[in-house]
């Protein structure tokens, strides 16, 4: 069974595609058994601190945000360690999360999580921390690339058990 | 890289899955959840699943059904079977509608796991051993308790066993442990130096509302959604009561829930978005979150420590003042002779409004402008002269303030003021910390000082040199009780004393031997022999000599209501406790038998029978046998205020099986029309809780300001802040659970203070720092977060944290006429701690946690 569903394969540009397959090998394998995608999601050199850049990962259906911090982070990328990216919904009912400050705030019981601290539930009703990506950066191209999650995606079962 | 491992699939359970109702463990709100058991390996699929759900594609947001990596754990039964366990919000619960706080949201993460997080738990008795524990078997602990406390009574009398107990629902065993309690130290023992969880005596913290004939449990959720106006009230409901300000606040600020007023209204009555009061030394995320909804229909009074009361009285001059108080209610439903002292005391109507504003402005630190705004709010009646409906919640910000039983009876008194009691969106109550499920034989002291009390302080007796045995249930008293420094060294002590005097050549495990040395060592020394009762061990047990046990949430069927319907459901049993761990209730019924035993034998009979009725052999029994204590409950609707608040007389544990999620509300009456068991929505529409129905009003003392234990540090420039402590949305009680799962001790990975920038910039200390705080009490070494919650020189504490307490700096005053603590409120100084930061600190978030915009 293919780690990527149809729909993302194809969405998936030709060059995405390419070093998707080059490190899949990378990749991290899930609790299933299942390998995670190596999806290419920004380039570090267009991330403007503080800007989120929205992506799809590790399927069309599951928006995420890459974002550069203002400071080192749990799991952080890049020369300062301070590029990470985390689901975009909250784990506590699926709503989407916005980032501002320093933290992904959701709009529907203001739930807080701090994204220097790997995403850790600080204020509201989030019992389960919000799932961060794991990150690779290509030194040479300042590519990001997406290639696991840490943590249960809000309302699924299992990552990558949807397709 | 994650801090800690992370789930990315959770086992599905199968159609055949055991399923039980339960209700979380935490909280006054008391969700509703459902569990589900199935063997290890043995799962159900995405499309057929005991769910009855297709979970091949994502749940939509607030669907209702959650599922996330902290509600599934692996545990093991007696079989030594593995079993998975996924305990979720329940969506037919009317409580939670599928929503979960954080606490409860960790419900199956916390339960006991041979493999998991929470293997610590205690699991055989344990005596203490020079500087270890070792194991004996149940036989021996109840034979050296039962001697010990027969020969202690028989020496001593009664009053030389002092007694901590829980006396809550939820995490304890509600209605079942708290009858087995009340037999054996009430009934049987017959001390006077009993004591509540988490305070030094055995009293209700809320008498000043009780001796109005008004319980603090009167009113719906529903309300909190009907009213037009909502008022918190020393209540930090979104971080303590979480669902019930997501689920029932929230929707009534957002407009959510102005259909079900028009429904619930009369005729014409206006029905608009509600307002919100909240009266806060703080501005917390309650304020923070509700401004974030409807900026303009928030009000935030922020009184100095201490004052609430002076600021109930003077909101209800200006509704006095205004003739918006109900005078129909005030004739009809209240005693107009006692009324005459409030009108004196507490409205003070014979002194002008000007002035006695002028001086509630000075007292409170609360500007008269919004004095008048929050009785508008409050009172003043709608367009077409309708009444506004004003639900009012309180909790430890009054409950635990300076002088306790004028702080509730003030609050009290301004809604029945007001009328808003007894119909749909009004009440006057508790926020509450746990559930409830008290029933138990009548208390040796009745009330307040104006009625047969006050209560002992235990903690004064113990520290003093009262005592020969201290009993502590399912409570860690080193940390949460007030001046716990103190009580600690000087309990460390007393059982250190006692220890040194009975070890030579070694502490004998024969319960024989141990019992002659302890009593040889009572009448040599002030040594005093601990029994401590829980699930952990704790820092009190530490000291303890005896360590029994007990089962948790979930190990044995228990019944508790909630705080905000008093809903009474049944939380099952689903799995096995660990090792030896029983329930309380068992427990206390072995001792109990024991010494019934031991005064047959020796010739007592009239000993023998106060420990009578204890042999239950069944979880279901112990209810019934508590139920008794109710009374006659076969009244009409009109009566039910002479119920007692939590009557469950007539139900059983099966009939609350079949009712779930959905529960009885009690008081439950028999009803005598057509015999039925019927539950009581809200309570006091036709009548109070007095001999003659009628509410009794009480004058309030005036302003004579702090106590001496406070009164010491005003002037004094060592202590310049104001020092306050209260809980956090992370963590629940002591963190007996919270210390074990990461989610939680990484992100609140110390005792912690918070302080406002401007102090923090003159203090030259930033977030992530480390202080002393210290008064003449004790000092504590806690964490820093700045935020704004407080204002300038005002320092907040979390209350108590598995690494330490900041109940080291609280003063051992307690209100004369009730015994209950001033917790919130004393002065401090604060020194940057200059050594190098524990390391824990690493992984907390130092973002501010009442900035939602």
């Amino acid at each position: 069974m293919s780690p990527i569903s149809r729909r993302t394969f194809l969405q998936t540009s030709s060059a995405t595609l390419a070093l998707a397959l080059f490190g899949l090998s990378g990749t991290a394998e899930s609790a299933t058994g299942k390998r995670y995608p190596s999806i290419k999601i920004g380039n570090l050199r267009q991330l403007k601190e503080g800007e989120p850049v929205q992506f799809n990962y590790p399927d069309p259906s599951s928006p995420c945000n890459l974002v550069m911090l203002n400071e080192e982070a749990v799991g952080g990328i890049g020369p300062d360690r301070k590029v990470v990216a985390f689901s975009a919904l909250c784990p506590h009912m699926g709503c989407p999360v916005n980032y501002s400050k320093g933290r992904f705030l959701c709009g529907c019981h203001y739930s807080m999580f701090d994204a220097a601290k790997n995403g850790q539930t600080y204020q509201g009703l989030a019992s389960q921390w919000l799932p961060q990506i794991t990150l690779r950066l290509d030194r040479t191209s300042g590519s990001i690339f997406a290639e696991g999650v840490e943590g249960l995606i809000s309302g699924r079962i299992g990552n990558l058990n949807i397709s | 890289m994650s801090l800690y491992t992370r789930k990315e699939s959770l086992p599905i359970p199968p159609r055949d899955a055991e399923r039980y109702t339960t209700v979380c463990q935490y909280c006054s709100a008391g969700c509703g959840y459902n569990v589900y058991v199935w063997p290890v390996g043995k799962n159900g699929s995405a499309k057929s699943n005991a769910f009855g759900i297709d979970l091949s594609s994502p749940s939509p947001m607030l669907s209702g059904h959650s599922y996330t990596e902290t509600m599934h754990n692996v545990i093991t039964r007696k079989n030594g079977v593995r079993y998975n366990l996924a305990i979720v919000p329940a969506k037919e619960s009317r409580v939670n509608k599928g929503d979960y706080s954080i606490r409860g949201g960790t419900n199956a993460i916390a339960c006991w796991s041979d493999t998991g997080y929470t293997r610590k738990r205690l699991k055989h008795p344990l005596l203490k051993k020079g500087d270890s524990f070792a194991p004996i078997p149940w036989t021996d602990a109840i034979t050296i308790i039962a001697t010990l406390v027969k020969a202690t009574i028989d020496k001593y009398g009664a009053d030389s066993i002092a007694m901590k107990f829980y006396d809550h629902g939820s995490s304890g065993l509600g209605f079942e442990d708290n009858w087995a309690a009340g037999k054996l130290f009430l009934s049987g023992i017959g001390t006077h130096y009993l004591s509540i969880h988490n305070r030094p005596a055995y009293n209700s913290e809320v008498w000043g509302t009780r001796e109005r004939g008004m319980h603090e449990l009167n009113y719906d959720a529903d309300d909190a959604r009907l009213a037009d106006t909502v008022v918190l009230w020393g209540a930090n409901t979104y971080e303590a009561a979480t669902i019930l300000y997501t689920e029932h606040i929230m929707p009534n600020l957002q407009g959510g829930s102005v259909d079900e007023k028009k429904r619930a209204y009369q005729t014409g009555e206006p029905a608009a978005e509600g307002l919100l009061v909240v009266v806060d030394p703080r501005k917390n995320a309650s304020v923070t979150v509700a401004r974030a909804i409807a900026e303009n229909r928030v009000l935030h009074l922020r009184p100095n420590l201490g004052t609430d009361w002076i600021l109930a009285n003077a909101v209800a001059r200006i509704i006095w003042s205004n003739g918006w108080h109900d005078k129909a209610f005030l004739e009809k439903r209240t005693d107009l002779k006692t009324f005459e002292d409030y009108k004196q005391k507490s409205l003070q109507l014979s002194r002008p409004l000007v002035e006695v504003l002028a001086e509630a402005e000075k007292i409170t630190g609360v500007p008269r402008a919004q004095m008048q705004q929050a009785a508008e709010w409050i009172a003043k009646p709608k367009n077409g002269g309708f009444r506004r409906r004003t639900l009012t919640i309180y909790e430890k910000g009054i409950i635990w303030n300076m002088k306790n039983y004028d702080q509730v009876a003030a609050i009290a008194q301004l809604s029945v003021l007001t009328g808003n009691v007894g119909k749909p969106g009004t009440g006057c109550g508790r926020q509450g910390g746990h559930q409830e499920g008290y029933v138990r034989p009548g208390a040796p002291t009745p009330g307040s000082v104006y009625a047969g009390g006050p209560p002992k302080n235990v903690d004064k007796y113990l520290t003093g040199g009262g005592g020969k045995i201290y009993w502590v249930g399912a409570t860690d008293p080193y940390l949460s009780t007030p001046n716990s420094q103190f009580f600690r060294k000087m309990l460390k002590k007393r059982s250190a004393t006692l220890l040194d005097s009975i070890d030579s050549g070694g502490v004998p495990s024969d319960p024989k031997e141990l019992v002659t040395r302890v009593l040889d060592a009572f009448e040599k020394s002030d040594g005093l022999f601990m029994i401590v009762q829980d699930i952990y061990m704790t820092q009190t047990a530490g000291d303890a000599m005896l360590i029994l046990p007990a089962a948790a949430w979930g190990e044995a069927a228990e019944t508790s209501i909630n705080c905000h319907s008093r809903l009474l459901r049944i939380y099952d049993k689903f799995m096995d406790a660990p090792g030896e761990s029983l329930p309380d209730w068992k427990i206390l019924s072995m001792v109990g038998m024991k010494l019934r035993a031991l005064y047959l034998a020796a010739g007592n009979q009239a000993m023998a029978d106060r420990f009578g009725e204890m042999d239950w052999k069944s979880d279901d029994e112990v209810f019934l046998a508590g139920s008794r204590e109710f009374g006659d409950n076969r009244v009409p609707e009109t009566e039910e205020a002479r119920l007692s608040p939590e009557c469950y007389r007539g139900v059983t544990h099966q009939i609350l099986r079949k009712l779930g999620n959905t529960g009885i509300q009690t008081p439950v009456r028999v009803d005598p029309a057509s015999g039925e068991l019927v539950g009581t929505k809200r309570r006091y529409r036709y009548s109070f809780a007095s001999n003659d129905g009628l509410f009794k009003w009480y004058g309030t003392d005036p302003w004579s300001g702090y106590p001496p234990e406070v009164a010491k540090y005003i002037d004094n420039p060592a202590y310049p802040f104001w020092f306050t402590t209260g809980r956090s949305q992370l963590v629940w009680q002591t963190m007996y659970h919270d210390r074990y799962l990461p989610e939680k001790y990484l992100a609140l990975p110390l005792p912690y203070v918070e302080i406002h920038p401007e102090d923090a910039a003159r203090l030259n200390i930033k977030s992530g720092d480390m202080v002393e705080v210290f008064n003449e009490e004790g000092t504590t070494v806690a964490l820093v977060y700045v935020n704004d919650a407080g204002k300038p020189g005002l320092i907040f504490g979390l209350m108590y944290h598995a690494r330490g307490s900041l109940n080291h700096l609280t003063s051992s005053y307690t209100d004369p006429k009730t015994t209950i603590p001033w917790y919130k409120g004393t002065k401090v100084g604060v020194r940057p701690y200059r050594g190098t930061p524990d390391e824990a600190i690493r992984t907390t978030s130092l973002l501010p946690n009442n900035d939602v915009t």
